[in-house]
């Protein structure tokens, strides 16, 4: 299995933590692969959690309009390169 | 099975939806509320499905085993609001004798400024809400709306009253609840059905008409992750040109803790499932689930 970098890693955490995957590691979940729907089966309510606990730990806001969205939440790399771009703190 | 109302009854029947809308524009209310009697009777013979459904519900809303009469009276209330949907998205309110009751909440809350979830079901038209309140009192309202399971009745409908359609936020894409989340944001009333499971749908139990139910747990998750006010809606038909509107505080704000989470949710999901029980006894007829709600069949 392809190894996160520990960036990915730390959204990986916020992901398992913010929404209660007890049965996942974060180290083990798939880069590359889908978060919604078939892949890790998030909905729109853990997408809304994950965006609350995004904005408080890095400061900025998912946007609904964002043209960039389902490639943001395509995985959990997409993700993270996401938030290095927009992070203010 | 609890899914089976993604196909019924709205799904199969796009002709008949056609066929109604058809008369209600050309050929006025009281042309299509006689052809509402051979519609419904046709459904009650064909619909095999929905009848099924609408014996298990009256069996136990009325505690008795209900009658040819009885079948017939419940399709046809449902057939009723559906024909009645079409004035209320032309605006045409003018027909229809609407009772609001505590009104005023809904105002008071439009005046705050502060966004808000108006929790419905599918007892009654939610329709008659959205037409008084988008079209008559111009209110910042919002619909969550399943588009692909509503699509011919959204198509046609939609059709009517482009502008009502542009306050639709479709269900079931990552970002629907993040335009929630703005709309709310912005002062906007969000409205949302909370008595159907669908695929994938977090859930709890309740106790609802004397048997434990799946609902949905995701509008009172929402309010708590939002910190926003529920306010229940019920848009009851009463008969002839009869409607009345209730609204009802549900929550100011709901409190999720992380650790008591489920708990919680469980607790609030069974007050909304108390007031549904209770509006159901008001107008039974107007439960417009045609499926096995209580999951019986499959016991």
């Amino acid at each position: 299995m392809e190894a996160l970098s520990s960036f990915e890693l730390e959204v990986a955490r916020l992901l398992v933590e913010t929404l209660h995957l007890e049965d996942i590691k974060p180290e083990e979940i798939p880069p590359e692969e889908p978060l919604f729907g078939e892949g890790l089966g998030l909905d729109s309510i853990d997408a809304l959690e994950l965006a609350l606990a995004i904005s408080k730990t890095y400061g900025f806001q998912l946007r609904s309009d964002d043209k960039e969205n389902r490639r943001v939440f395509a995985s959990l790399r997409a993700l993270s390169q996401h938030i290095e771009q927009q992070r203010t703190h | 099975m609890r899914q089976d109302w993604a196909r019924l009854p709205e799904r199969g029947n796009r002709w008949a939806l056609r066929l109604i809308r058809w008369i209600a524009l050309h050929g006025g209310r009281a042309t299509g509320r006689a052809l509402l009697y051979p519609i419904t009777l046709y459904f009650l013979l064909a619909a095999t499905a929905a009848r099924r459904g609408s014996r298990l519900y009256l069996r136990r809303s009325l505690g008795r085993e209900p009658g040819w009469r009885d079948l017939f009276r419940h399709l046809h209330c449902f057939a009723a609001t559906i024909l009645d949907r079409i004035y209320f998205l032309i605006g045409q309110l003018g027909r229809f004798d609407v009772k609001i009751f505590d009104g005023q909440l809904i105002l008071d809350q439009v005046a705050s400024g502060q966004g808000c979830i108006l929790l419905g079901s599918h007892l009654g038209s939610f329709e008659a809400l959205r037409a008084l309140g988008a079209t008559v009192r111009h209110l910042p309202i919002k619909i969550l709306m399943k588009i692909e399971h509503n699509q011919t009745v959204t198509e046609l409908l939609d059709a009517l009253n482009p502008a009502l359609a542009q306050t639709i936020i479709p269900i079931g894409r990552p970002e629907t609840l993040l335009q929630v989340q703005e709309s709310l944001e912005q002062g906007f009333l969000v409205g949302a059905l909370g008595d159907r499971v669908a695929q994938g749908d977090k859930i709890v139990h309740c106790q609802f008409l004397g048997q434990t139910v799946a609902f949905p747990v995701g509008p009172m998750l929402l309010a708590g992750l939002m910190g926003c006010p529920v306010i229940l809606f019920f848009g009851l038909y009463r008969g002839g040109n009869r409607y009345d509107i209730h609204f009802e505080r549900l929550a100011e704000r709901i409190v999720l803790e992380p650790r008591r989470r489920q708990e919680q949710l469980a607790v609030w999901t069974q007050r909304y499932a108390d007031r549904l029980e209770h509006y159901l006894r008001l107008a039974p007829y107007n439960w417009f689930n045609f499926y096995d709600y209580w999951d019986e069949e499959s016991a």
